[in-house]
């Protein structure tokens, strides 16, 4: 920014011609135009004193939309949602108990091994029922659904309920994820083949009922709505296996499965967020 | 620490960081001074009025958005400004004089020699009534290019018009330039 106080900003006759020749000038013309420019810082602008500026930000501060200290400290807070989550989500690893890491493991370590062992199973209809059961797992640990009356709690603290949300299902989703590349990395080292389809068959219903299971937690307990959306998807499941449908959970029908269980997320915490007032304890 | 953007302050003075404000002024109150000054023909007290009348379109306006280059903007509002002014009837029918007074010269006191003094007011006059002789739409580029330092890009956003109209504008206004102030500089000297 050019020194308003007493320069121009090409006061240089070599920065006169560089901008003269950027606006098109020839190097004869710019030469002709150079005494003329050069005269301009004959007639200099008047300078503001600091009193005159300190008079004029009185003025204008008088516009300014008053904000408490309170709101403005949340302003500040919010600038970095991502890193602000990301904090949140760290603090909160610490709440999950080393059983969850563990049992989650496990039962994809369980589903890993029946498919590369080559048993005589359906080991996509093994992948599709054991993944949704670490979303079950994962609903039961993370969220407490109605009726444990921890949002009072929740709304004192700065984070609000929905931060608290979305942190937990981060983690959630963000160890389900990590599971499903190990057990892709699995069956692609041990040559099973389909390895996308196989991973799809575990990942997408895991969504669905993460999703659904979020959702009915708005209005059930935690345990129930964990219950509910992996019955719900195990009635599935054996319907189509018994009615030989079992064309409609190929590639495609899986990865509709996983876009429906995202826009229950998505939903879910929409409704979080304008059902706060709802959830709130009554007298 | 790192000094903030004009966006990321106009940011924060939107958001109601008093503390904010004066950083935003401090930075742009000698660029709208000078800039409307010499836009106007070199009315003071209507420069300093024109220069706060601008700082609160900034504030009242609540469509700024933070992605949008602060400095064209706040200049599109000056020169937006500065047009109302010049087209108002109290102008057009010449009811306040722009010649009265005596120009800014960059000689001190303790430097010039009464002679001086009135060879430098001469002077400033003559480059005074040269800008203010370019017409409205040649003389905010000169000024927003040569006295303000904006870029040519800059220029074509804060007029609202295309980058080879910038162009145009600015060789047909220095031409202009220099054909008046070689005149006056042979008649001077």
């Amino acid at each position: 920014m050019p020194d308003p106080q007493s320069s121009l900003p090409f006061e240089r006759p070599e920065e006169l011609t560089a901008a003269l020749r950027e606006q098109g000038a020839t190097p004869n013309e710019a030469a002709d135009l150079l005494p003329a420019l050069g005269r301009l810082h004959e007639w200099p602008a008047p300078q503001p004193a600091f009193e005159d500026t300190r008079l004029l930000v009185a003025r204008l501060a008088k516009e300014l939309r008053a904000q408490s200290p309170v709101r403005q400290a949340i302003h500040e807070h919010s600038q970095d949602r991502v890193a602000i989550l990301l904090a949140i989500a760290r603090a909160q690893v610490s709440l999950f108990r080393p059983g969850f890491w563990l049992v989650s493991a496990l039962i994809t370590a369980i589903g890993a091994a029946v498919v590369l062992s080559k048993l005589d199973v359906d080991q996509a209809l093994v992948l599709r029922a054991s993944g949704p059961l670490l979303a079950f797992l994962g609903t039961l640990v993370a969220f407490r659904g109605r009726g444990v009356r921890a949002l009072e709690l929740e709304l004192a603290c700065l984070p609000s309920p929905l931060q608290l949300a979305v942190a937990r299902l981060a983690i959630v989703l963000g160890y389900d994820v990590l599971l499903g590349l190990a057990l892709s990395l699995a069956f692609w080292l041990g040559d099973t083949g389909q390895v996308l389809e196989l991973t799809l068959s575990w990942l997408m219903p895991l969504l669905l009922v993460v999703g659904l299971a979020f959702l009915l937690s708005l209005r059930l307990s935690a345990s129930a709505a964990a219950s509910v959306a992996y019955a719900s998807w195990l009635a599935i499941l054996t319907l189509t296996a018994t009615s030989g449908l079992q064309t409609l959970l190929l590639v495609p029908e899986l990865l509709g499965l996983g876009c429906i269980g995202v826009v229950l997320l998505i939903i879910a915490l929409l409704r979080l967020r304008t059902d706060l007032p709802r959830l709130l304890p009554q007298p | 620490m790192q000094e903030k953007s004009d966006e990321e302050l106009m940011a924060a003075v939107m958001s109601g960081d008093q503390r904010a404000l004066p950083l935003l002024v401090g930075r742009y109150h000698a660029l709208l001074l000078g800039y409307l000054y010499r836009l106007i023909g070199g009315d003071r007290p209507l420069a300093e009025d024109l220069v706060q009348e601008t700082l609160l379109r900034v504030l009242q306006q609540r469509t700024y958005r933070s992605d949008r280059p602060f400095k064209p903007w706040v200049y599109t509002i000056a020169t937006n400004l500065a047009k109302d002014h010049l087209k108002s009837a109290a102008v057009r029918y010449g009811s306040r004089t722009r010649e009265e007074g005596d120009p800014l010269v960059n000689l001190s006191d303790n430097e010039a020699s009464p002679e001086e003094r009135a060879l430098a007011a001469e002077r400033s006059r003559e480059v005074r009534a040269a800008v203010a002789g370019l017409g409205e739409e040649y003389r905010g580029v000169v000024v927003l290019r040569f006295y303000q330092g904006l870029k040519l890009q800059e220029i074509a956003e804060t007029l609202q018009i295309p980058l080879g109209t910038v162009k145009s504008r600015l060789s047909v206004g220095v031409d202009r330039l220099r054909n008046v102030l070689s005149q006056s500089s042979r008649g001077v000297g």
